[in-house]
């Protein structure tokens, strides 16, 4: 139970650094943080069934379920290539804007238009 | 100083999502094991691996992995792209750039930048390294690729598999490119060859997926069928592209990400 609530600590943490955090790269820390709570949520829950590494050698059995860590693969991968992105789009906003925080960034959007 | 009502409304906010997600968190109803025990009686027979989860995701779920590793290659074409367009140049390596080139002004510019080198050990071709990152990186990059390629190539034996080696060995890139004197480029770090590894890696996968359909038989069906006593080798190959794909794309972007522009 303890590391379920820890859990939900972390995505409460990542909402909260998403929403009040001014700076773009906290915010994409955070969205980091929401995807690696996520993907240890689906491998906790695959492993309430079994106890063992789903390697079949000879002789293990009661393994814990395999498939969410296969999809957990492609999360994560996928994880990786959002804070790339996001990282690429936060350098393209600095090089025009000359800041990271989103409400000068506002500011002079609201300014141009 | 944040207002009062800011708080306020942020706490409202969470309000609602803490009540939606503590049931998701503390729920206690149990796994579904069906597909446990179908992969537990019959997943060695089916694929040939005997890591399950590499005979999932190679096997089962291969539609899945094709999908993924073109999200792999759009995120890659899409940060290059971006990066490109607001004005960063893609270079070669970490801080890359010919220093016999710079004038006198650049030099002593590099020399100052305070971010990454120690007092007293100013020279011009380890700017911006510590002793620490030179020796760490430099001696340890080919033993972390090595290492990357052996999770790549015994992923349907043990733990790993060709995204977790494919990591491994961006990780051994991006160590190669730190570990490097400013000005020297390894053949690994190099942009050009990296997107090229890429581009290879994806059009084999696209092939191995439609030479089954050409033998007569289903897309991603295995081609190596009618040797015997052989079933994993399609997952080994299947493996060995992935990996090759996943380690020079994130090592691609990795590249272009710690890759800086001397203005």
């Amino acid at each position: 139970m303890i590391e379920r609530i820890l859990l939900f600590i972390m995505i409460i943490v990542g909402f909260w650094g998403i929403v009040t955090k001014h700076n773009i790269i906290k915010k994409i820390f955070a969205l980091n943080i929401i995807n690696n709570a996520v993907v240890i949520l689906f491998v906790l829950e695959g492993s309430r069934i079994g106890s063992n590494a789903p390697i079949m050698e000879s002789g293990i059995t009661h393994i814990v379920d395999p498939v969410p860590q296969a999809l957990m693969l492609t999360a994560i991968v996928i994880g990786v290539c959002i804070s790339a992105l996001a990282l690429s789009f936060a350098f393209r906003l600095y090089k025009i804007t000359g800041t990271f925080d989103v409400r000068e960034i506002k500011r002079q959007v609201h300014h141009e238009a | 100083m944040k207002k009062i009502g800011t708080r306020i409304f942020i706490t409202l906010g969470l309000l609602p999502l803490l009540l939606v997600l503590l049931p998701l968190f503390l729920d206690g109803t149990p796994w579904p094991v069906a597909v446990r025990n179908y992969l537990e009686l019959n997943g060695v027979k089916d694929s040939g691996a005997i890591n399950l989860v590499s005979s999932i995701y190679l096997g089962f779920r291969v539609f899945d992995t094709l999908g993924e590793t073109i999200v792999l290659l759009t995120a890659v074409g899409g940060t290059i792209a971006v990066f490109t367009r607001s004005g960063a140049i893609l270079t070669d390596g970490y801080y890359n750039s010919n220093i016999s080139a710079l004038t006198d002004s650049e030099k002593q510019m590099l020399l100052d930048d305070p971010s990454f080198t120690l007092a007293g050990e100013k020279r011009l071709s380890h700017v911006l390294r510590t002793h620490l990152i030179e020796v760490v990186t430099g001696v340890l990059g080919p033993v972390v690729l090595l290492f990357g390629f052996y999770l790549m190539l015994y992923g349907h034996l043990s733990p790993g598999g060709g995204f977790q080696g494919g990591v491994i060995i961006a990780s051994g890139i991006i160590f190669l490119a730190l570990g490097n004197r400013i000005g020297h480029v390894n053949f690994l770090t190099r942009a050009l060859v990296l997107e090229r590894i890429e581009a290879c890696a994806f059009l084999l996968l696209v092939f191995a997926s439609v030479i089954g359909t050409a033998m007569g038989e289903g897309f991603f069906t295995n081609p190596f069928n009618f040797i015997p006593g052989n079933p994993a080798s399609f997952i080994v190959l299947l493996n060995i592209i992935i990996g090759l794909k996943v380690g020079a794309g994130i090592g691609f972007l990795c590249i272009a990400l710690v890759g800086r522009e001397i203005v």
